[in-house]
């Protein structure tokens, strides 16, 4: 009746759809572009700053084509000491590791705070 | 602004991810000097930055409903993706189909499946012991993947008679002892209004609850809203702000978040074109289907699943992972990260499914040797896959 898409159409793959393509951009040199399947600013801004820290990432940036497709495309370029994939790998790795020491930290602090808290119900 | 990072650096060199003093974050006062300083901008001799700490947190102020948190020594991008992940992305569990069996109230069928769909239904547990539906392979709703809650009313006598959320019934099994029990709140213990009946008017439903995420529907939204800042004396000048004679007099500053910054960021402080912002105000707020802490702990599992995905998805540690020196730096500091939140803790066991147990990530073999571990020497511990197995099986 519609063209309306499906609101879970922006977040789950198609039948047979990739999370991540890559292709190389043959107009630089270590350059690839990956594009990112039913992702949003959620995942690209993440992986872009995190690919920027790394000093052997040359350029990193992201942009979504276009607003209604739920995709974007990661471009990234390495000096050559290691691929951009093993870069965007490295900064998937770093990530993960960095959002475990936050969990670790926000359940420590949550779980002091409460403490806290209950003490002073507790009128100590 | 380049920064080593501070004193501890120099005492957990040896140490990339294990636990801090805790001692430090009794005080806020203790990172005032530091509110300010941003991270990165510390690399080591093979051009990987070092943040030897990671991110920092500190709590100040928890409620039933409510948590308010400052987040330092992280990137801007982190943190908006943790805001945008808890906004979104976070399941939990709603009314999403109403069988009406019968309605003669004045509402039509529409109106009342759409009050259902809104009602905060308790969502506790519910990641990871709840399927969703689409990945289930029942077909239909079972006690794994669905909620099923029957209202019967009829109103016998004159006046109104109040259709509360109290009167929907958890018939069947669930997936756990809290899922999708309406969340009341109220002393009277009513719950929210669904609809007003008069004498001889009746309301039967049938509803099934399931698991999904706020991406798909708000309803499922875990949070009623998240507030979140940084810079705020706008030292970045991020913001040009509208005024009619001066911004300071006319915009209004939370001092809280003003205050815990330090001098260098104080409103009339130069302008530093290097800066980058160093601590982010949160403060989430839920709609009482999950606890804060739970809201931001799922969070944070949503973007590391995200990240899974993609490593998976870029076929990373099948071939040339442990190659690679920082690689397997970077591998150790996971595992040391990781045993803590998701072991010893048990707030989140099986985040990444445990052994036997089904991921409602879709294909992947629990806790899969194939991911990440591929010539790996070592075992990295418990935090993503079964114990004992080699590699990380996102
Ligand atoms: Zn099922």
């Amino acid at each position: 009746m519609t063209n309306k898409p499906e609101p879970f159409e922006q977040f789950l793959l198609a039948e047979g759809e990739k999370k991540v393509e890559m292709t190389l951009d043959t107009r630089m040199p270590n350059t690839c572009i990956f594009k990112f399947n039913k992702e949003d600013h959620t995942l690209g801004n993440l992986l872009r700053a995190r690919l920027l820290q790394d000093r052997r990432v040359t350029f990193a940036a992201y942009k979504v084509p276009h607003p209604l497709f739920p995709t974007f495309e990661l471009r990234v370029q390495t000096d050559g000491s290691l691929s951009p994939k093993e870069a965007l790998l490295q900064a998937c790795r770093d990530s993960v590791s960095d959002l475990n020491t936050l969990s670790r930290e926000f359940t420590k602090e949550y779980e002091l705070r409460k403490m806290v808290n209950e003490g002073r119900e507790n009128g100590i | 602004m380049t920064i080593s990072l501070h004193s501890d650096e120099e005492h957990f060199a040896d140490y990339p991810v294990i636990i801090h003093n805790i001692s430090p974050r009794f005080s806020p006062h203790a990172y005032l000097t530091m509110a300010y300083i941003g991270f990165g901008g510390a690399y080591n001799e093979d051009g990987m930055d070092i943040e030897a700490t990671g991110p920092k947190v500190t709590v100040r102020e928890a409620t039933q409903d409510h948590v308010d948190f400052v987040l330092q020594s992280t990137s801007l991008s982190l943190a908006n993706s943790l805001r945008r992940a808890m906004l979104a992305e976070v399941p939990t569990v709603c009314i999403d189909q109403v069988q009406i069996l019968s309605n003669t109230s004045v509402l039509p069928d529409e109106f009342i499946a759409h009050r259902l769909g809104l009602i905060p239904l308790d969502s506790r547990g519910c990641e990871p012991d709840m399927l969703f539906q689409r990945e289930c392979d029942c077909g239909g709703d079972c006690e794994r993947c669905a909620v099923i809650l029957e209202l019967a009313c009829k109103c016998e006598r004159e006046g109104t008679m109040m259709v509360f959320a109290r009167d929907l019934i958890i018939v069947d099994a669930r997936p756990n002892e809290y899922v999708g029990q309406p969340v009341i709140r109220d002393p009277k213990g009513n719950g929210p209004l669904i609809a007003k009946l008069r004498r001889g008017q009746e309301l039967r439903v049938r509803c099934t609850a399931i698991k999904g995420i706020a991406k798909e529907h708000a309803k499922w939204a875990p949070t009623a809203a998240v507030g979140f800042e940084y810079d705020p004396n706008n030292k970045l000048r991020h913001v040009d702000y509208w005024y009619e004679e001066n911004a300071k007099d006319e915009w209004p500053v939370d001092p809280r978040n003003a205050n815990w910054e330090s001098e260098d960021t104080a409103a009339d402080a130069a302008f530093d074109p290097d800066a980058t912002p160093g601590a982010f105000f949160f403060d989430v707020e839920g709609v009482g289907t999950l606890d804060p802490d739970q809201i931001v702990q799922e969070g944070i599992k949503v973007l590391q699943n995200k990240l899974a995905l993609v490593i998976q998805g870029l076929g990373g540690g099948s071939d040339n992972d442990n190659n690679n020196t920082n690689t397997n730096a970077t591998n150790g500091a996971v595992g040391a990260g990781g045993a803590t939140p998701f072991g010893a803790g048990g707030v989140q066991d099986q985040a990444y499914g445990g052994a036997g147990d089904h991921t409602s990530y879709g294909g992947y073999p629990a806790g899969g040797a194939t991911a990440y571990g591929g010539g790996g020497a070592t075992s990295y511990g418990t935090p993503y896959g079964a114990p004992g197995q080699n590699g990380y099986g996102y």
